[in-house]
């Protein structure tokens, strides 16, 4: 069985965010939620500036306190590593938002899915059909596209991503390219300190 | 760049800090309603007061439930809340509180003489559920790595002493004739809450990024003044002199009892408030 993760790669990282709205459209995402975003920062001293793009989304942790927090068993980690939320079981009491270090729990406010996308109550046949895989109210996240997956193709963000800075694939497989990747330049987990064990790297 | 420079950045899309915002007020309330009717249920079981106990179980029955189902996104499928006791703080807190609420409606009716026998067993049952319900919410919070601030021994320990203190003060607000026993319990427990928020701030101040950046917003900046006007002043330092001064005069221990609530309430909030996810820092600038 796979365990499935990702890389990200700083240097390919422009900033364009088409992953975000890729990632907006696949999954049908209410306005004001993402489930992926980049980050910018800006550092040095003028005239040595730089900014740095920091993509991010669930990490998908082995040790994920989202799911050990969750007190209706909603969230829960695939045999494939991938954590998942059953919009029948949440109960949006968002306890695994704050018990996520990386800030990557949404909520899915009931008044988005009433208001539509334009804020006029007029919900578009896009949404009509996105809409009914959430329950309003709930608390999701990523799912590194499952559906996608399962049919054997990469999630939307990373066949998105113009630069290939997303790199997606199993991690228990040592020739796969993330592996590769973490291995030959180094990849970091985010926060290591929180003991969460992510399945998603950095690379610069 | 180092961490502790960056911002707090909300909602957008620049690396920083951000604020919790997912538990707020209702939660808030509950938390507070909750600790503050198992804390005056134990004080009242201690010094068998039937309408103190009753007064209790009301306050958490009603009020905690109303809070909670109001911060639910589904609230018409909160019952599940109960199905993960082997990992989950807000499911054994939930069992918790039926607990609380059918051995203390059970305890309260037997004190009242409508049900007989097992008085004891009733009161010992009542009395350990009481306490699971006056301390859950601080290990629901200090169990998570995510937020800084939450993360310690502490904020069950701040659960216990602030339920214990604001029950003890109610019961002193509506019972002035329990004034001698209760004035000397309440001096001492405002004590333990000064020595436990001190503590608690020395411990942030000097933790981790997140929980430094939680201690400046409660010190310094954002909530600062809330913070010492409110939780300092009228929770701690306003009551400690007026039951020092004039406890017994009954008008003068509910104003005490209304700065100790004030306060609690006050802290319950901008603990939830101040609490910070911390920024991701996987690039070598
Ligand atoms: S990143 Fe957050 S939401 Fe995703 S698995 Fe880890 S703790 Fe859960
Ligand atoms: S909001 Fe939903 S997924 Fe999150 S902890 Fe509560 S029940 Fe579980």
């Amino acid at each position: 069985m796979a365990r499935y993760g990702m890389v990200f790669d700083l240097k390919r990282c422009i900033g364009c965010n088409a992953c975000v709205i890729g990632c907006k459209q696949e999954n049908s995402l209410p306005d004001g939620v993402f489930f992926t975003r980049t980050l910018s920062e800006e550092y040095g001293v003028y005239p040595a500036v730089n900014r740095v793009y920091i993509p991010t989304l669930c990490n998908h942790c082995e040790d994920a306190p989202c799911e050990k927090v969750c007190p209706s068993g909603a969230t829960y980690t695939r045999p494939d590593g991938i954590v998942m939320v059953d919009p029948d079981k949440c109960i949006g009491c968002g306890s695994c938002a704050v018990a996520c270090p990386y800030d990557q729990r949404s909520e899915m406010k009931a008044e988005a899915f009433k208001d539509g996308l334009f804020g006029t109550g007029e919900i578009t046949p896009f949404e009509k059909q996105g809409y009914p895989r959430y329950t309003p109210g709930m608390v999701t996240k990523c799912d590194f596209c499952s559906g996608r997956v399962d049919a054997g193709l990469d999630p939307a963000c990373v066949v998105t991503c113009p630069t290939d800075a997303r790199i997606f694939g199993d991690l228990d497989d040592p020739n796969s390219k993330p592996s590769k990747l973490i291995r030959e330049r180094g990849g970091r987990p985010p926060l290591p300190e929180k003991n969460t064990r992510p399945k998603v790297y950095y690379i610069d | 760049m180092a961490v502790k420079d960056l911002p707090i950045v909300g909602d957008s899309f620049k690396l920083g800090y951000r604020l919790q915002r997912y538990w707020d007020t209702p939660m808030a309330s509950a938390f507070f309603f909750g600790e503050l009717g198992a804390g005056l249920f134990f004080v009242s079981l201690l010094l068998e007061s039937a309408q103190g106990m009753m007064a209790g179980l009301l306050i958490t029955g009603l009020l905690k439930t109303y809070f909670h189902l109001s911060h639910m996104g589904v609230p018409t499928k909160s019952w599940r809340a109960i199905l993960r006791p082997d990992r989950s703080w807000i499911s054994r807190g939930l069992i918790g509180i039926v607990c609380f609420i059918g051995f203390g409606g059970l305890h309260l009716l037997n004190v009242m003489g409508y049900i007989p026998g097992f008085g004891g067993l009733l009161k010992l049952l009542a009395g350990a559920a009481a306490l699971v319900v006056m301390t859950y919410q601080g290990f629901a919070m200090s169990h998570s790595t995510a937020i800084s601030l939450w993360n310690s021994g502490l904020i069950p320990v701040s659960s216990l002493t602030y339920s214990a203190t604001a029950g003890v003060m109610v019961l002193l607000a509506s019972v002035p004739e329990s004034a001698q026993f209760l004035i000397p319990v309440a001096l001492i427990l405002h004590l333990v809450v000064a020595a436990v928020l001190l503590s608690l701030l020395h411990a942030a101040r000097h933790g981790s990024p997140g929980a430094r950046k939680s201690a400046e917003l409660l010190t310094r900046t954002l909530y600062a003044k809330w913070f010492f006007v409110l939780v300092c002043g009228a929770g701690v330092l306003l009551p400690v002199l007026l039951l020092w001064f004039a406890g017994n005069v009954p008008l003068m221990a509910m104003i005490a009892a209304t700065g100790t609530l004030a306060g609690y309430y006050t802290f319950r909030l901008l603990i939830f408030k101040a609490g910070v996810f911390e920024p991701i820092m996987s690039f070598r600038p």
